[in-house]
């Protein structure tokens, strides 16, 4: 079985594609290709969105904390949520500038090294933010939304005890999410968004990214055998 | 600015070139609805690069890079894609000719390149396409000789895959 040989009935096969395939110049029309770039804007939009709303928060945590600095039960939930904002922020005008650069016109182990980069910082940020933002998302959220909104003291109406036991729950629960994940990545069968989450909880998708990469360094290396 | 003239080459560039999508979604896709799904997703792809086509490259090459590059990315993501189920009207390839009545050799080739790894998958498509050595280089971009290595592994795997079947 001589490749050169198929080659050869390729080459025949194909002379006579042009007559046998048909393409729908209907669905070439401007507009109809105008709108199905939609999904391709939509990533910087929606990134554009959350990127001014939370700047938006950032400002009002940064007045907050101003406020409060003397107060260090209210200014270190504050703090936490602001680190939080501002990573975020961080890390989605990265993935907006590597979403940028591509350019599917470029050699293929070129850009499919930027698109599956990019997949992986995705993965990372959707990880880090699940695993860490129940946990300045609860008890921080709850002790400086009570005090900015309404002047109530958490401390004094929840109590520290209920606080700190759910903090400590939200520490615990880290490992406990990943541990699930790992364990029923493979079995939440119906729900393909269900799957998906679970498989970038356990770090799946993102080993799957990082060893994509690596098969695209060692295409790109010229073997010595 | 996209004018209406535009519009126009664009779809004469495509009918001349659409062996090329035909191909490309023929090896990277086994039913017909995922064909269509990446035949209009290379499709937006190519019209959205088209204003910056300069001619530096024939066109075959520029449309072998990016229909390639988003055929491997249409496959890694395969299994996280929202399935879409197209009428007739809706499609946008279609071949007269399906692939079972396709010539044995033919339709061993494709079976040959559905066993490959996304990436020697579009070197096998180029190098089936006649491209020059340096060609594929430029599309896949790595090194001549690293495209001769990889094509003269790509025969051996071919005689052992299916050097038993006879045509």
């Amino acid at each position: 079985m001589d490749l050169d040989v198929l080659k050869e009935k390729w080459a025949e096969q194909d002379r006579k594609l042009d007559a046998s395939i048909r393409l729908n110049r209907q669905l070439l029309v401007a507009a109809k290709m105008n709108r199905l770039l939609w999904p391709l804007r939509r990533f910087s939009i929606l990134t554009g969105i959350g990127v001014f709303t939370a700047l938006i928060v950032l400002v009002i945590l940064g007045r907050f904390i101003h406020t409060h600095w003397a107060e260090p039960r209210f200014a270190l939930p504050a703090v936490s949520l602001h680190i939080w904002v501002i990573a975020y922020i961080a890390a989605s005008i990265r993935q907006m500038a590597m979403a940028l650069q591509i350019d599917y016109d470029k050699p293929i182990v070129l850009i499919q090294k930027q698109i599956e980069s990019l997949r992986a910082l995705r993965l990372r940020v959707i990880r880090w933010a699940l695993l860490t933002g129940q946990l300045v998302w609860w008890i921080p959220f709850l002790v400086v939304a009570l005090e900015g909104l309404w002047d109530v003291d958490a401390y004094k109406v929840l109590g520290v005890r209920f606080l700190s036991i759910n903090v400590a729950m939200s520490l615990a629960l880290i490992p406990a999410a990943i541990w699930i994940s790992r364990k029923f990545a493979d079995r939440a069968e119906r729900s393909t968004a269900g799957q998906r989450l679970m498989r970038e909880l356990a770090g799946y998708n993102l080993a799957a990214a990082s060893g994509f990469l690596a098969t695209l360094s060692e295409f790109e290396q010229e073997s010595r055998n | 600015m996209r004018t209406p003239g535009l519009q126009e080459a664009f779809q004469d560039r495509v009918e001349q070139h659409k062996k090329i999508l035909y191909k490309v979604c023929g090896a990277y896709c086994r039913d017909r609805d995922s064909r269509e799904d990446l035949a209009q997703e290379i499709m937006v792809q190519l019209w959205r690069s088209f204003e910056k086509f300069d001619g530096r490259c024939q066109f075959s090459t520029w449309m072998y890079r990016i229909a390639l590059n988003v055929a491997i990315s249409f496959y890694r993501s395969e299994g996280a894609r929202k399935r879409h189920v197209f009428s007739d009207e809706q499609r946008l390839l279609e071949a007269v000719v399906e692939p079972e009545r396709q010539p044995e050799e033919v339709h061993l080739l494709y079976e040959f390149i559905a066993l490959l790894d996304p990436l020697n998958r579009a070197l096998m498509l180029l190098y089936l396409d006649g491209n020059t050595y340096q060609e594929i280089a430029g599309i896949v971009g790595i090194s001549e000789t690293n495209v001769a290595t990889k094509i003269s592994r790509l025969k051996s795997k071919m005689k052992e895959e299916l050097g038993t079947k006879k045509t």
